[in-house]
């Protein structure tokens, strides 16, 4: 599950700026995430942790810096200053190997899970039909969906709906998977059976980058934390590192308001102070203070786990970056 | 009223059935033409490309500016002579080019209705754009066209009268030659209204079908 | 293309355009009291009240233009004396009834969009109905009618150009028959439909002014 240090990184993103009119939502990300990995990105609204995320595949264009994934060339700056992008059959070349999960499902209404599932495969790719149909049922089993196959996206929980998301996105076969906020808009009774799916998903070794306010699932699931404030990234290294003991004053800041959950400041969010609707998956209506307990010694059984089954070195240990003030 | 006579109607039926006859293929092809048109331009008018946009836009304007009549004259005066085409396809050419201009917004409505995430998501699985305007968007976005896009073809097929201005031999200028051979204008040009209205009515009842068809399932 | 000539044949032209404008005010003045009277009808909690409005409704709208022309020129005088009308007021009183069942519908679906509340407000203060219509309702429902209402306007404008059918000399009239006078068709026609354009754009920049003036006070 662990990367060698001799491989080069599936993703790799260097200085990445993005501004939307007057507003500068990133201000130079670096970013670097191993095959295997899980990588967790957290940071309070307006942070820019989605825009990273939307720029990963395209879905925006930076303004500048380099993107690579599986070694190919998204994006990088060229010499006149502008940002050069590959052309349009190697994007979607790009993005057939970056899978994406919405905040807000995004299926497709009008065809069943099962359609939504074998679609892609089959219009991108060229699969087969029955291969593709087979594949589809396979996955949609694995997200517990396989008694929903013919039913439309409507008539399904909003839970049910995003495990269909899943499938539809590992469907492509992904080598990277990217999660946007996925459990920001469903009930929170619902959200536990999708962390759980991700879950399976990391513990089979996929590589994954999630954009998250589940703080337990940050710490219970990723290799490592990212905590990105005003489009730089503030802080990263182990969960336990950076959710347990964190070194700068901000991260302590927003981890602090999300314990008290208290809207945090939001100096240059573009939407109106969502309140910051950290839920524990597990934790409704326990105390607080037992909820950091039981996150430590969670995060200290894991990292026990995690050092007993691996005989291999610790996932990436970059130095925390402090990437600006 | 108590002298209306129906024994005319029954006399000239067939040649108003004939002429009925003539307004549904007039109808039929116009729509095809005006569908396929409208298409066209609302995905011009969506289009990255400026001078698409543009070119989709004052089509829009002219078009949609002008009375059909006056679109009818210039595809049968101008060109109809020009091409030499009979007055039938002058007709068809003509309501398909009118008809169009209001489908092309018909269909551009729809398709903006369609939620941002739907191409999104499309992108994001590395569907192309022709895809997944064929697969995703349009599919949803027929379902918000449906009510006006029926009402419009219900106009359409009203508007295939007016090809009696350029001589050919439809419902409505056969019932007034006839009205005027006859002397009973009353009763023909009556019963010429109710053939239109049998039509209209069952348009806008299969409204209803064609929306309960394209409804997402819940 | 010769420019000059295109030039040349307006004015001739433009001999129609009064009457188009008269075909048109006559129209708009005819058909807004009864379009309005027909919605109130519609809405009525009478039921004769409601079929009539209705029925009126489906038969107008179900039909072409054109014919409810035929019937007013041709038709009405076997009725008697009193209903022979000259060419322009036959096209008047067609396009009058034809204006009206479309007004009705933007009137009625206006007054429904306002919200329950207003109605129960107003009724439990005590007002009379035609009070609260008058002063509540309709004020209310106006800036909801606008766009409809004066988008079916510039539709009745268009269509005053199938008074032709009738011979009322309007310009579309009048471009046909210098077209076969000077044995050419594109010129005079790109005449007739400079000047419809020019009226239509007109009248959708006063529609967008008016929908402007009528946006509640926020």
């Amino acid at each position: 599950m662990a990367p060698l240090d001799n491989v080069a990184p599936l993703v790799k993103v260097e200085g990445l700026t993005k501004s939307f009119g007057d507003n500068q939502i990133l201000n130079g990300i670096d970013l670097e995430v191993a095959a295997g990995e899980v990588v967790s990105i957290i940071g309070p609204s307006g942070s820019g942790k989605t825009t990273i995320l939307r720029c990963l595949n395209l879905l925006e264009r930076p303004d500048g810096g380099r993107i690579e994934i599986d070694g190919q060339m998204l994006c990088e700056d060229g010499a006149n200053g502008r940002i050069n992008f590959a052309g349009k059959s190697e994007i979607r070349k790009i993005r057939e190997e970056v899978g994406m999960v919405f905040q807000r499902f995004n299926l497709f209404p009008h065809m069943t899970a099962l359609e939504n599932v074998v679609e892609a495969p089959m219009a991108v790719k060229g699969a087969d039909k029955a291969v593709a149909k087979a594949r589809a049922l396979e996955l949609l089993d694995s997200v517990g969906l396989s008694h929903r196959a013919d039913h439309y996206p409507l008539q399904m929980s909003g839970g049910q709906q995003q495990r269909v998301a899943i499938a539809r996105a590992l469907a492509m076969d992904p080598a990277v998977m990217l999660f946007d906020e996925v459990t920001s808009a469903v009930d929170p009774e619902l959200a536990g059976e999708i962390l759980l799916v991700m879950k399976q998903l990391a513990e089979q070794g996929m590589t994954m980058i999630v954009v998250t306010h589940e703080m337990g699932f940050a710490a219970d699931v990723s290799d490592r934390v990212l905590f990105i404030d005003h489009g730089l990234v503030i802080e990263q290294g182990k969960a336990s590192q950076v959710l347990g003991s964190p070194q700068q004053d901000r991260t302590k800041a927003f981890l602090k308001a999300v314990l008290e959950r208290t809207p945090m400041a939001e100096e240059n969010a573009d939407s109106p102070p969502v309140e910051t609707e950290e839920s524990w998956g597990t934790g409704a209506g326990v105390d607080e203070s037992e909820q950091i307990a039981s996150l430590e010694s969670e995060v200290a059984r894991l990292r026990q786990e995690l050092d007993a089954a691996t005989t291999t070195d610790e996932p990436t240990t970059d130095e925390p970056t402090e990437s600006g003030e | 009223m108590s002298d209306f006579d129906f024994d005319i109607i029954w006399t000239t039926w067939p040649i108003l059935r004939d002429a009925t006859w003539i307004s549904i293929k007039l109808f039929v092809l116009s729509l095809i033409l005006a569908t396929a048109i409208g298409l066209a331009v609302a995905l011009m008018r969506m289009s990255k490309i400026t001078p698409l946009r543009w070119f989709a836009a004052i089509y829009v304007w002219i078009f949609r500016g002008l009375p059909a009549l006056v679109i009818l004259f210039i595809a049968f005066f101008w060109l109809g002579n020009n091409l030499g085409l009979t007055p039938f396809q002058s007709a068809i050419l003509g309501l398909g080019v009118s008809s169009g201009a209001y489908k092309a917004e018909i269909i551009r409505a729809g398709l903006l209705a369609v939620d941002r995430g739907q191409y999104e998501a499309s992108e994001a699985l590395g569907f192309t754009k022709v895809h997944y305007m064929r697969r995703i968007i349009i599919p949803q976005g027929i379902r918000v066209m449906v009510p006006n896009y029926v009402s419009n073809s219900t106009l359409l097929f009203k508007s295939t009268s007016l090809a009696t201005v350029i001589g050919l031999n439809e419902l409505t200028g056969r019932a007034r030659q006839l009205a005027n051979s006859t002397f009973q204008p009353i009763e023909i040009l009556a019963a010429a209204g109710v053939i239109y209205l049998v039509f209209t009515s069952l348009m806008t009842l299969s409204q209803g079908f064609i929306e309960r068809r394209f409804a997402l399932k819940t | 293309m010769d420019v000059g000539f295109i030039i040349d044949i307006m004015p001739e032209i433009l001999e129609g355009f009064s009457t188009t404008v008269r075909l048109f005010l006559w129209s708009m003045l005819f058909s807004t009291p009864l379009g309005l009277a027909l919605a109130l009808m519609r809405l009525s909690p009478l039921g004769p009240f409601r079929w009539v409005a209705g029925f009126y409704g489906w038969l107008v709208r179900g039909i072409p233009l054109i014919l409810i022309m035929f019937y007013v020129f041709f038709a009405l005088p076997e009725f008697g004396e009193a209903f022979l009308l000259s060419p322009f007021w036959s096209a008047v009183a067609a396009l009058s009834v034809w204006t009206a069942s479309y007004q009705a519908e933007a009137i009625r679906s206006g007054v429904l969009a306002v919200d329950q509340g207003q109605f129960e407000a107003a009724e439990a203060l005590g007002m009379t109905k035609l009070h609260y219509m008058r002063r509540i309702v309709l004020p209310q429902s106006v800036r909801i009618i606008v766009p409809p209402f004066t988008g079916n306007a510039i539709n009745t404008l268009k269509q005053t150009s199938l008074a032709t059918v009738i011979t009322v000399p309007e310009m579309s009239l009048l471009t046909t028959r210098i077209i076969s006078r000077e044995f050419n068709a594109l010129e005079p026609l790109l005449a007739l439909a400079i000047i419809y354009l020019a009226l239509t754009t007109v009248l959708v920049f006063a529609q967008q002014g008016l929908e402007r003036a009528f946006r509640l006070k926020a």
